[in-house]
């Protein structure tokens, strides 16, 4: 036999990079961090850690200022009130609007980042 | 309606109705739902006393841009009306000639007075605002349905609106004001291009060159591209043009559309609102609008006195949408429609819609609201509370309304559920919205009902209340083309097949 092929999900898997510039322990959420080149937000949920981009993609309000809110499963821009879900950033009340997400998990005191697909 | 009959005397306010030259403490004496006298007379024995002394005293606000119905409007509207000073107000573009029948059905029964600031697109507004100055969604203008709808439903309508967005031409504005003519309604032109939008040729000095006398142009004092002051703050000559011939400049304060920094170049040049407005809608309620008080305070704030401002929210806007027979005034025998408020003093902030705040040490509170004679406590926060903005569709739940659904409505939903299983949709986006495919659902959701001999707010609620926890209302199309078909077909299916709560 040789090798099994690779699945569908290992091959689009995406890496878990390290966030620069996060001191988990005495960093304040929402924070500012890089993933890669990009810059997004790190904010802490109930359930954990939870990546998003730096700005709403409607008129670019800075989710530095976002509240979680709807058990903090979803994300809310103050601007104007748009909302996204935090499981895979779709517009609840803006259709047509997606802000990207990022898993984010703590290893070893540091924080690990990858996108949500 | 809900008229009260009883007569009250409201007594020791400082009462503001220039249409009467009253600018003093006065009381006011209401009868069988009607003002009946302003002055000092005495109340006959018996008469309930209502002492505001001590506060202020106008007709009920008249608020002509809000967004009540539709993609941008609230689970109730009464929340910006009524609850907040407001006694009648107007849907500025919700509804098209399209949807106006559905916007009837649903809103005739709230306590505020609501009629149409019609738009001139077919469904109404459609609240996705990178793709509304597309003349492509403009859609047909069908001259004859509009003439049937306004000779039936002239009280409805009080102006027609369009945008003056997009780098398409001033072919809709001309389009919008021929209809217009047409209809002998005023043109009702939105200024100032969207977020993010960036249009080679600028379409609001063409609107006010097309504006003639009564025609309104909303947004006075936006911020964005199109303003009405040049590069170096002076206000742009054809602006003066059109003041000069008699179009009446509304406020509309809006999410992205007053600037403190145009609003101050302007004011000081003397270019004021004729009427303030609010432009309350889902997306702007929490922050920066709040309420139409809040705006008028943002005017106290830019300079005018608390009459001013009142005259803008009364007689004039009145006299703009021709409602002067009913509201505007305290003249008697008009309606007691009345707003009770009171200024206090103390600093406080007040935020445009970009970045810019100013303190302000007067702020406008609405206190009560009498609509017909009967009474309404003001309430500002009704109108924040988030189960009335936020729009949301139950995904993962049947929302309770559907237990209470007829069989009748159940079987339209069966209907229905089979008719749009042949059909195929493409979910709305912020870039693309199929407005046909939104006209085509639209027409099976007609068929389908008519076949079933349906009530047209039956059918809308049994829709409705299959997706929505809450009472929203939204152009059927447009909240379809929100939905995945599969998920549509499936819930439909599922909700038909509940049986009625037992009474």
């Amino acid at each position: 036999m040789t090798e099994q092929p690779l699945t569908e999900k290992a091959l689009t898997e995406k890496a878990w990079e390290l966030l620069a510039g996060l001191d988990p322990v005495s960093t304040k959420y929402p924070a500012r961090a890089r993933l890669g080149g990009e810059g997004i937000v790190i904010l802490r949920t109930k359930s954990g850690f939870r990546g998003v981009q730096r700005s709403c993609p409607h008129m670019q309000g800075t989710m530095m200022n976002a509240e979680l809110t709807a058990n903090d499963t979803m994300v809310r821009c103050p601007l104007h009130v748009f909302t996204f879900r935090l499981s895979d950033g779709k517009g609840v009340n803006c259709p047509g609007f997606r802000l990207k997400i990022y898993e984010v998990k703590e290893e070893n005191g540091a924080l690990y980042g990858r996108s949500v697909s | 309606m809900n008229a009260a009959t009883d007569p009250f005397v409201l007594t020791g306010a400082h009462v503001i109705d220039s249409q009467q030259g009253i600018d003093r403490v006065a009381d006011v004496h209401v009868a069988e739902g009607k003002i009946a006298f302003v002055g000092g007379r005495e109340a006959a024995p018996g008469t309930k006393i209502i002492d505001v002394s001590g506060h202020y005293l106008s007709a009920g606000w008249v608020d002509i841009h809000v967004h009540a119905y539709g993609t941008l409007g609230f689970a109730n509207p009464d929340t910006v009306g009524v609850y907040q000073g407001v006694t009648s107000f107007i849907d500025a573009g919700g509804p098209g000639i399209g949807v106006l029948d559905q916007f009837m059905e649903l809103l005739g029964e709230l306590e505020t007075s609501l009629y149409a600031g019609a738009f001139i697109r077919p469904m109404g507004l459609l609240g996705l605002n990178f793709i509304e100055g597309n003349v492509r969604t403009l859609g047909e203008v069908p001259i004859t349905k509009w003439l049937d709808f306004a000779q039936q439903h002239r009280d409805m309508l009080r102006y027609i609106k369009c945008n003056a967005i997009g780098d398409y031409g001033p072919g809709t504005l001309k389009l919008t004001k021929g209809l217009a003519e047409i209809l002998g309604l005023p043109l009702y032109m939105h200024i100032g291009e969207f977020q993010m939008q960036n249009p080679e040729h600028l379409l609001a000095p063409e609107a006010f060159r097309i504006a003639e006398a009564g025609d309104m142009i909303t947004h006075l004092y936006h911020g964005n591209r199109g303003q009405v002051i040049d590069n170096g703050g002076k206000v742009l000559p054809v602006v003066r043009d059109a003041e000069r011939r008699g179009v009446i400049f509304d406020l509309g304060f809006g999410g992205y559309n007053f600037s403190w920094d145009v609003a101050e170049k302007a004011f000081a040049q003397d270019l004021v609102p004729h009427t303030i407005s609010s432009d309350l809608q889902q997306f702007n309620v929490v922050r920066p609008v709040k309420s139409l008080a809040n705006v008028m305070s943002a005017m106290i704030r830019l300079g005018m006195t608390v009459k001013d401002v009142v005259d803008r929210v009364t007689c004039a806007p009145a006299k703009a949408v021709h409602l002067e027979d009913r509201a505007g005034s305290l003249k008697p025998g008009l309606p007691a429609d009345i707003t009770v408020f009171r200024v206090d003093r103390g600093e406080h902030e007040i935020s445009d819609c970009y970045t810019k705040v100013r303190r302000a040490d007067q702020r406008i509170i609405p206190l009560i609201t009498f609509k017909n004679g009967k009474r309404f406590d003001a309430d500002l926060s009704m109108a924040q509370e988030e189960s009335n903005w936020f729009l949301q569709f139950a995904e993962d739940h049947v929302p309770s309304a559907a237990s209470h659904f007829s069989e009748r409505q159940r079987n339209f939903l069966a209907a229905l559920a089979a008719a749009l299983s042949t059909m195929r949709w493409e979910l709305a986006s912020a870039e693309r919205l199929d407005i046909d495919k939104a006209l085509e659902l639209q027409d099976t959701f007609h068929q389908v009902r008519a076949r079933h001999g349906l009530a047209l707010k039956d059918a809308l609620r049994a829709v409705y209340g299959s997706f929505l926890d809450q009472s929203f209302t939204m152009q059927i199309g447009l909240l379809l083309l929100r939905l995945e078909q599969p998920f549509v077909i499936a819930r439909l299916r599922d909700v038909s097949g509940q049986r009625p709560m037992a009474a």
